[in-house]
């Protein structure tokens, strides 16, 4: 399968790709694996790829200050298996390694993982109306084919969800995303990257055009427990059906700092703040966990056909925390 | 043949080095299997979902319809044909025949590829090898007889 | 009888060194390359085609669409071919061919369409007052009525009633269907993987008004089928053949992923009511199977999906109907044990549930009522080995079943659940070509297909044990129509309708090396009666005397030209007997209560099918035959965008198949069963693995967690809701 033709430029610095990649119609490609099938699926139409996987962009360590630092073109494989990360930031492991498969890994990056755009099907299917892919034809999904979609942030025009693991996580973790632009480097918590639908669901995230992610920084777990739940159909090789990050430190018995964030309900990773707000000072108990799994889908607004996810991530909030909670 | 201006492409393929006339927009899996006629890279989904396009570049297992050729400019790839030949198995290719690991043998070479791949990973555990060969569908059913040839070579 | 080994795989080999090569690898020089224009309305007329747009592009080389297909002689196998009527979204209304694939695909999208839309029914529920009973399902009856059902169930001391569900679902073979075609002059020769190279053939040399021995089709290599590979996408591979001639040039169409969901047939979806009564030792009275399922505007299909409930188990009084919808969307066509799966699936969620309100154990309800002769036609049985088969339960442990719901294994639920498989045997009728050298090399031909299921093996290994050689020695050519004509590949048929007739080739070659040795004073075995010589180990000897002769020095002595002969089986006719395959299936789930997830852990499959030629491939079946059926259980399903007709969700991330993470532990028996009264006591094993496995499924996940679930597939929600 083949998409519009489309020229295409390996660049060889950082400056090249930023000034290839702010001409109209073009596109970074890093590992290929979201662009490719967006292009063959004509749900992206580039006039210019450019290619910034060889960019010196993929190193992957700990800062002096003690916050990881993960290139924006690391490999997700390697990132998974880094040393640092696995002793560290496991959460970060644990969401890479229940996304996609070996081979994709082994090709996607940090930047491309978390820029891949919805798995809603008629997104990615130009046959059918959608507001993403072809502002203005409609929102297939609202009234068709939604078990997929949003429950949190959904608009009118859209109500996909952002599909990926590792986004969850590093929202979890306070996660920071160092974007670099023709004229300055700035940087986006990775909770804030991406946008929710309103009435331009055309546009996913706050980056602006040509804007290349240089790396992801991730404070220091300091002592928090963690988990990544991810409850899918079928046991691996599936996008979330609903996931959760969940971090928890417990101090002298109570709860001092709570993060939860949900995966596969809404546009970008669902921080469940009304919940985090709910646990932290309170000691960790089976009530507590209850409290908090009932503020999680406080506000949700489920499709016809997604219903049951408002149940689930209610059940996920509390299976997770009594991972993370110890034994309540 | 190859239009004006054409980029050429430039791989090692099994060991040789081949330089290829391709369009910016060709995959991976368009050079090897269309152009490189090496039809043992097969093609199930083009869309990175079945892992029948299984190649390795420098080592790692990757979804060659996945891959932008272009991108892969300079790169070692193998396929299937540099593993072994009919008469000349490579233990992998011997374990599968012998645990009767292939029935269509659409997604075979693929599942090969993964599962040395994997092997070389350092897997060490049946569920480990059924996690990790889950990006390669099979639709014959072939699975168990799969993992049984990829841990018997990696001698689990 | 010699000893059924289990050599490996014949092509093993080539599959694993890709070698192999499968049709649309087929080289050609000057090829193009074919890509599909379609539809956006599933339901309407097309106007008007106008490729001019697409002609000044890069590489064009011709457009064919209905006008251009007038030429072909009428017939139903093409008539979406011929005929600008849109059926369906995705229907494919011309075929754009250039230079590369990128090419035609460039200019398939160029082509500008002029098109009148009609209202469309894209789901059987907006037009169910229009559903009717079609004249047969399958090659039987739609409504059968035994007895008096309605009286039976009124009486009977249990009745259950409810409604079971299943979804569409696709055939998917990892490889797309394709062709690559060339004519020179007025032959045709057609590479295309196709369960059917005979029958190809008929329709090609139909449409383009040749004789059929001008028309080769080639299939040597498969990558699986499972019954899509057939008539839905002639016409489709029909246009290709066309603009290969228009062009006089080598063409290769290749259906994409997202196309195998629309063109070439479908998993009938059903809504089946089904009534089952009992008395109060469990013996079933009264069964009333309603099936309701979706076909095609331009087509009326059924799967035979209440048959089970006429014949798997002794009942007086049994109604069956079955009636289809038409909508505008594909043409169902038949799946991996087609009808069979989702008819069992109800009824054997029904005695399930029966056998709980009865407290009767499920194999015991199951063997109380075991039909000891066809209940339908009365007429015994071939061969029945279900009571066999239900033995397995102590393999599986089943008397060990925990109570309901009690069982864990930390998050997860624990369940136990059984079923019956059952597939009717059928044959076709088969010729094939043997062939052996002065070095004793043996060559098998048959026109039949070998899409994994093992035919190559099967075939070789017949042969070689009919002469008593290696396997080593042994060629088999296959899927070409220059061979002498073999069955189709479909129905589990297969084996039981190659075996014969290679058994007879085989003692037909028998017959005149014995011929040539006794009439030969030199030899060692001169004067030898026929029957008197025992072909073995590369050896002919003689049983009644000392004598024995290497069988290559025999043919090098007295078959300078080597030997050659044909053998042919025929499908028997009014057989006096009835014949099916048995199995019991029994399955552990692990349901997580909370989070709706659901795993098959355990499955042992007791299988009874006659004579088993290779227990390694037959394994091999069994297994494959139940990970499909764990696909369709809990899995698989098309979803339709009932605004447009479309499909949604076309991609393998979309309609989820089981992958390697879901499998669980296969324990698969198959019990040796002798069957004197089917030729060569062949049943076919293909079927009997995806038939019952979704009802044990289900029965599993009611015992683990109490949740009786009566639609396919069986999902997060289906648990948690
Ligand atoms: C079959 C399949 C299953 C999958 N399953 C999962 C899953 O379960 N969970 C999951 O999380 N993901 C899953 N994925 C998605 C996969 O993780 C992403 O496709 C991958 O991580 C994207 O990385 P990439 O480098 O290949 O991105 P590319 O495809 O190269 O790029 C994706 C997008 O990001 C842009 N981009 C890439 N890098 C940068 C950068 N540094 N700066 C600015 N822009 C950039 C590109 O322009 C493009 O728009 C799956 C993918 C496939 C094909
Ligand atoms: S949910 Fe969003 S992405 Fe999906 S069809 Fe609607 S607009 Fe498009
Ligand atoms: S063909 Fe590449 S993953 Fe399916
Ligand atoms: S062997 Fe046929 S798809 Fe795996």
């Amino acid at each position: 399968m083949s998409g519009v033709a489309f020229d295409y430029l390996r660049a060889g610095d950082v400056a090249e790709a930023l000034t290839a990649g702010a001409k109209p119609g073009a596109a970074y490609i890093a590992g290929g694996t979201d662009l490719m099938p967006l292009w063959k699926a004509r749900a992206a139409a580039p006039a210019l790829v450019v290619d910034i996987s060889r960019l010196p962009l993929d190193g992957i360590g700990v800062e002096r200050d003690g916050r990881l630092r993960l290139g924006g073109l690391a490999r997700l494989s390697d990132t998974a298996a880094h040393a640092a990360v696995t002793r560290g930031w496991p959460l970060v492991a644990e969401a890479i390694n229940a996304s996609a498969s070996g081979q994709v890994r082994n090709m996607g990056t940090i930047g491309g993982v978390l820029l891949q755009r919805t798995r809603c099907a008629y997104f990615r299917n130009d046959a059918l109306p959608c507001n993403k892919r072809a502002p203005g034809s409609g929102c297939g999904a609202r009234a068709g084919e939604n078990r997929g979609h949003a429950i949190f942030g959904a608009s009118e025009a859209c109500c996909a969800t952002h599909p990926s693991d590792l986004a969850v996580a590093l929202a979890a973790l306070d996660a920071e995303v160092e974007v670099m632009g023709p004229d300055e480097t700035r940087r986006i918590s990775v909770a804030e990257l991406h946008r929710l639908p309103g009435d331009a669901p055309h546009i996913d995230t706050e980056l602006a055009p040509g804007e290349l992610i240089a790396a992801v920084e991730v404070p220091p777990c300091g002592g928090a427990r963690s988990t990544y739940l991810k409850v899918r159909d079928r046991a691996s090789f599936e996008f979330a059906v609903v996931s959760l990050a969940a971090v928890l430190r417990v101090e002298g018995g109570r709860i001092a700092r709570a993060r939860l964030v949900a995966g596969g309900v809404a546009a970008r990773p669902w921080r469940l703040e009304a919940a985090e707000a709910a646990l932290v000072g309170a000691a960790p108990s089976d009530k507590a966990f209850d409290e908090a799994a009932a503020l999680a889908v406080d506000g949700a607004e489920p499709l016809a056909h997604n219903g049951f996810k408002v149940d689930l991530l209610r059940r996920v909030v509390k299976r997770a925390l009594e991972t993370v909670g110890g034994a309540a | 043949m190859a239009d004006a201006g054409r980029p050429a492409l430039s791989l090692t393929v099994n060991g040789e080095a081949r330089r290829i006339d391709a369009p910016p927009t060709a995959t991976l899996l368009d050079v090897l299997r269309d152009t490189l006629r090496l039809t043992g890279v097969k093609k199930g989904c083009d869309m990175g979902a079945c892992g029948a396009c299984t190649v390795l570049a420098d080592g790692r297992r990757i979804k060659a319809c996945l891959a932008l050729a272009a991108s892969y400019e300079g790169r070692a790839i193998t396929t299937i044909e540099g593993i072994g030949t009919p008469e000349a198995l490579h233990p992998l290719q011997a374990a599968f025949v012998r645990h009767d690991a292939v029935q269509c043998g659409y997604c075979t070479p693929g599942q090969i590829l993964s599962g040395l791949a994997l092997i070389g990973e350092g897997v060490d555990s049946v569920e480990a090898i059924r996690e990790g060969l889950s990006g390669n569908l099979c639709r014959c059913g072939a699975h168990p007889n799969i993992v049984a040839a990829v841990a018997e070579v990696a001698g689990l | 009888m010699t000893r059924v080994e289990s050599p490996v795989r014949l092509e093993a080999a080539l599959k694993v060194t890709g070698r192999a090569v499968y049709e649309a690898e087929t080289p050609m020089t000057g090829m193009l390359h074919a890509a599909l224009v379609e539809a956006p309305i599933a339901n309407g007329r097309v106007l008007g085609v106008d490729g001019g747009p697409a002609r000044g592009l890069p590489g064009f080389a011709d457009l064919v669409s209905y006008a251009e297909a007038e030429v072909f002689k009428p017939s139903g196998s093409t008539a979406l071919a011929r005929e600008p009527r849109i059926h369906f979204a995705g229907q494919p209304v011309a075929l754009a061919v250039a230079g590369t694939l990128h090419e035609a695909e460039a200019c398939a999208r160029a082509v500008r369409l002029d098109l009148a839309a009609e209202p469309a029914v894209t789901a059987m529920d907006q037009a169910l007052e229009t559903a009717f009973a079609p004249d047969i399902v399958g090659r039987y009856p739609a409504t059968t009525l035994r007895g008096d059902p309605g009286a039976a169930l009124a009486e009977a001391s249990l009745v259950l009633r409810n409604r079971y569900e299943t979804a569409v679902n696709n055939h998917h073979p990892m490889e797309p269907h394709s062709v690559v075609c060339a004519w020179d002059g007025d032959r045709v020769v057609v590479h295309t993987g196709t369960q059917a190279i005979f029958a190809t053939q008929r329709l090609v040399a139909h449409a383009f008004q040749i004789p059929a021995d001008q028309v080769r089709v080639v299939s040597r290599f498969m990558g699986g089928g499972f019954g899509c590979k057939g008539q839905l996408w002639w016409p489709w591979m029909m246009w290709a053949i066309l603009a290969s001639r228009r062009t006089g040039r080598p063409v290769r169409l290749e259906l994409t992923r997202a196309q195998l969901f629309n063109l070439v047939g479908r998993r009938q979806e059903t809504v089946q009511d089904l009534a089952i009564g009992f008395d109060a030792e469990g013996r079933l009275t009264g069964i009333d199977h309603a099936v309701l399922g979706q076909t095609a505007t331009h087509g009326d299909y059924a799967d035979g999906t209440a048959r089970v409930s006429r014949w798997l188990y002794a009942c007086p009084n049994v109604a069956t109907t079955h009636r289809i919808v038409r909508t505008n969307e594909p043409l169902p066509i038949p799946m991996r044990a087609p009808g069979v799966a989702p008819g069992l699936f109800a009824l054997e969620s029904a005695l399930d549930e029966a056998a709980g309100r009865l407290g009767i154990d499920p194999v015991e309800l199951r063997v109380r009522n075991y039909a000891s002769k066809d209940p339908e036609t009365d007429r015994p049985w071939s061969s029945n080995s279900l009571l066999d088969c239900y033995a397995a339960a102590e393999r599986f442990g089943w008397s060990g079943r925990p109570a309901a719901g009690k069982a864990r294994d930390g998050r997860w639920r624990i369940g136990w659940g059984m079923a019956t498989s059952v597939y009717p045997v059928h044959h076709q009728p088969c010729r094939v070509r043997v062939r052996v050298e002065p070095d004793a090399g043996l060559l098998v031909q048959c026109g039949t297909q070998d899409f994994g299921q093992g035919a190559y093996t099967a075939i070789g290994q017949l042969a070689a044990e009919g002469l008593g050689l290696p396997m080593d020695n042994v060629r088999v050519e296959l899927g070409d129509t220059d061979l002498p004509e073999g069955p189709f590949t479909g129905g589990s048929m297969v084996t039981a309708s190659f075996t014969p007739a290679v058994e007879t080739a085989m003692a037909r070659l028998r017959a005149m090396v014995a011929e040539r040795v006794a009439a030969d004073g030199a030899s060692p075995l001169a004067d030898a009666a026929p029957d008197d010589l025992v072909f073995e180990g590369g050896l002919v000897r003689s049983r009644s005397r000392n004598a024995a002769e290497g069988l290559a020095e025999i043919l090098a002595r007295l078959a300078p030209d080597g030997l050659e002969t044909e053998g042919a089986s025929a499908a028997p006719e009014n057989m006096a007997f009835s014949a099916n395959a048995y199995g019991a299936i029994f399955v552990e789930v692990g349901v997580d209560p909370d989070l709706g997830e659901i795993r098959v852990r355990r499955v042992c499959g007791a299988f009874a099918a006659g004579r088993i030629l290779n227990p390694l491939l037959a394994r091999s079946q069994y297994v494959g035959g139940l990970i499909g059926g764990i696909g369709m259980a809990l899995h698989e399903q098309v979803a339709t965008d009932r605004a447009s007709g479309r499909i949604v969700g076309d991609t393998f991330a979309d309609y989820l198949i089981p992958v390697h993470a879901d499998m669980p532990e296969f324990d698969v028996l198959m019990l040796d069963e002798d069957d004197p009264h089917l030729p060569g006591g062949v049943k076919g094993v293909g079927m009997l693995g995806t038939a019952g496995v979704q009802a044990a499924i289900a029965n599993a996940v009611f015992h683990a967690v109490g949740k009786r679930v009566r639609r396919l597939p069986i999902r997060i929600e289906d648990v948690i809701g």
